[in-house]
């Protein structure tokens, strides 16, 4: 065996500097003459911005400028985009409402952004935006996915019923007709909890323009500077590819929600132009908790039909999720049901329909991929479901799955899409599983 | 503003500051010691754990001011020239770290824990290390590491 090759460990060469306190992560990073950014956001899940007063706040100590929505929207800055879209069942394009980086009308989640304090430094810009007065029309929230489909609070005005898209897929025909020669059908209901990525390291970015040759650049927490730039530079700002440049230094953890465009990306880089200056701003945690993407949150009732030897004949499957108040992107509403599509077809080769995937937009922070994207939950799905099956039918939830398995064809290239693979959890390694995991 | 003036691994510092400036602050922002970072605003992550006069502290819930007069030693402090501190080898050995966030403070309080208790329990590890959060690892290797560097530090 070589030093150097396959089977022995290799150290990580990014061990020594982060061993010894020498990371470079954005928040590390300061450039002369840097002014610092605090974003005022909203208390409240849903209210009208009636008024937004700034006088007071703009005298305070260290106070450099102030903006808000109404700024951003008079220089003709774009919306934050979802980079993925998918269509309705029906053909029509899903839903897509505005994105304003600052909110402009009113507000839809807590953490949503109202205005940008920049000053020469965080306190008193934190200060400063104490000092903002907002009059807030409250307006009736929808915080879950009952309040969400019953459409009486619209969360966007030309959104009916809060409904992002309804999308299906499979052979609807083939699947009822497997379920109809099936001996049993057995069923789930799952719901996977939202839940907030928190990395360690809290978001943060510096902006900087220099006026000289209109170039823009922007340090950022960010697992996806590439895309980060083609969404921000293209959709929301206007500015031509050369003349951004995203730096993304050492990433505290992501987890995928690092991948998306922010809004306080966009917002800093427009308004580095507009005060000559870099701007740094760094999240608190509890900013990560109401503005990060989160993940996860839906609801799926599931079906798997079955002959009387415990063969699996077809599966069936219904999903409800919450998307959030406003647009994630580069994947946002698309991700999940892809990305579980793409999984589900991988473990299954049975007869599958899957007549709803239907994200509702609730007055919650946005939502995106998160660990897996789409593939944890299938899992968790599908292992449940055929375990449920053993359970009630009387099978070794083991042999179950062995029986699956060998009776199987490895799924076709085409139909993944991808590489082959085996079916069925593996069942040496089911097998081999620690004691105490039970199936 | 008040002056306040500390030991920093082992250099006389002094500085004026705003009397709000928290000890993390003033280690990031006027020292340029940036290894110490901060995760939360509720004192519950321990990224920002250094030593106070020995003992492990979070240095996002003390005022620079109440150092005053203190020998401070940080991420920093520990590694001699090019030769890491043992429980830094050991941290890096056993792969106790993916993003890096968390680790100093994790270096920091494993540290703290092995000067009060040389040869720790894995559970000892475990319940010495409830403030201090990782999100990457699943902590099995940091236990790993830090078993590793006491007993590298045993001798
Ligand atoms: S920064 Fe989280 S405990 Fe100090
Ligand atoms: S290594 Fe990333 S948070 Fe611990």
């Amino acid at each position: 065996m070589s030093e150097t090759g396959i089977g022995v460990a290799i150290k990580r060469v990014e061990d020594l500097r982060f061993l010894t306190g020498n990371g470079h992560y954005t928040d590390d990073i300061n450039q002369p003459d840097q002014s610092h950014a605090w974003i005022l956001r909203s208390p409240h899940a849903h209210a009208k911005l009636n008024a937004v007063d700034t006088t007071k706040a703009e005298s305070a100590p260290g106070v450099i400028a102030i903006f808000t929505g109404v700024d951003m929207a008079a220089d003709g800055v774009g919306g934050l985009p979802c980079g993925w879209q998918i269509h309705n069942k029906d053909g029509s394009p899903m839903a897509e409402p505005g994105h304003p980086p600052l909110a402009v009308d009113k507000v839809r989640h807590v953490g949503d952004q109202i205005a940008i304090v920049i000053a020469e430094t965080r306190d008193q810009a934190r200060d400063a935006a104490e000092l903002i007065s907002v009059d807030y029309g409250i307006l009736d929230a929808a915080i879950n996915m009952d309040a969400a489909l019953a459409g009486t609070t619209l969360v966007h005005d030309d959104v009916p019923n809060n409904r992002c898209f309804d999308w299906e897929i499979g052979d609807k025909d083939a699947t009822d007709a497997a379920f109809g020669n099936a001996d049993h059908v057995v069923s789930i209901d799952l719901a996977n909890n939202r839940l907030i990525p928190n990395a360690m390291e809290p978001r943060a970015a510096i902006s900087e323009f220099d006026r000289t040759t209109g170039r823009y650049t922007l340090y950022t927490t960010t697992q996806n500077p590439h895309v980060i730039r083609l969404l921000m530079g293209a959709f929301v700002l206007n500015i031509p590819e050369h003349k951004l440049r995203i730096v993304a230094p050492d990433v505290g953890g992501g987890f995928g929600s690092k991948i998306f465009h922010y809004a306080e990306e966009a917002i800093l880089t427009w308004a580095a132009a507009k005060v000559h200056r870099p701007i740094k701003w760094t999240a608190e945690r509890s900013e990560s908790f109401v503005t990060d993407a989160h993940g996860r949150d839906h609801e799926t009732h599931a079906e798997l039909a079955l002959d009387k030897d415990g063969k699996f004949l077809g599966l069936r499957r219904r999903d409800q999720g919450q998307c959030g108040a406003l647009t994630s992107q580069p994947s946002a509403r698309a991700s999940r049901p892809i990305s579980t599509r793409h999984f589900w077809r991988v473990c299954t080769r049975h007869r599958r329909f899957m007549p709803k995937c239907r994200p509702y937009s609730p007055t919650l922070s946005r939502w995106d991929a998160y660990r897996g994207a789409g593939r944890p939950e299938c899992t968790y799905l599908l292992e449940r479901l055929v375990s449920k099956a053993a359970r009630d039918l009387g099978f070794d939830p083991v042999e179950l799955r062995q029986k699956e398995h060998d009776s199987g064809r490895p799924v076709p290239l085409s139909d993944t899409g991808r590489a082959p693979v085996r079916l069925w959890g593996f069942p040496g390694d089911i097998r081999k599983r620690p004691k105490g995991i039970r199936l | 503003m008040p002056t306040i003036s500390m030991t920093v691994n082992g250099k006389s510092v002094s500085a004026e500051v705003e009397a709000r400036t928290l000890l993390v602050q003033y280690l990031r922002e006027s020292l340029g010691l940036t290894g110490t970072h901060v995760g939360c605003d509720t004192s519950q992550c321990g990224a920002c754990v250094v030593h106070v006069n020995g003992e492990s502290l979070k240095s996002c819930t003390m005022l620079a001011a109440q150092a005053e007069g203190a020998d401070v030693t940080t991420i920093e402090g520990l590694a001699n020239g090019d030769e890491l501190h043992p429980m830094q080898e050991a941290f890096r050995e056993n792969h106790g770290l993916q993003c890096g966030f968390c680790t100093p403070g994790m270096v920091m309080s494993a540290l703290d824990l092995v000067q009060k208790n040389a040869d720790p329990s894995e559970r000892e590890v475990r319940e010495w290390l409830e403030g201090n959060l990782c999100r990457c690892t699943g902590y099995h290797n940091i236990v790993k590491s830090i078993l590793a560097g006491a007993k590298a530090l045993r001798g």
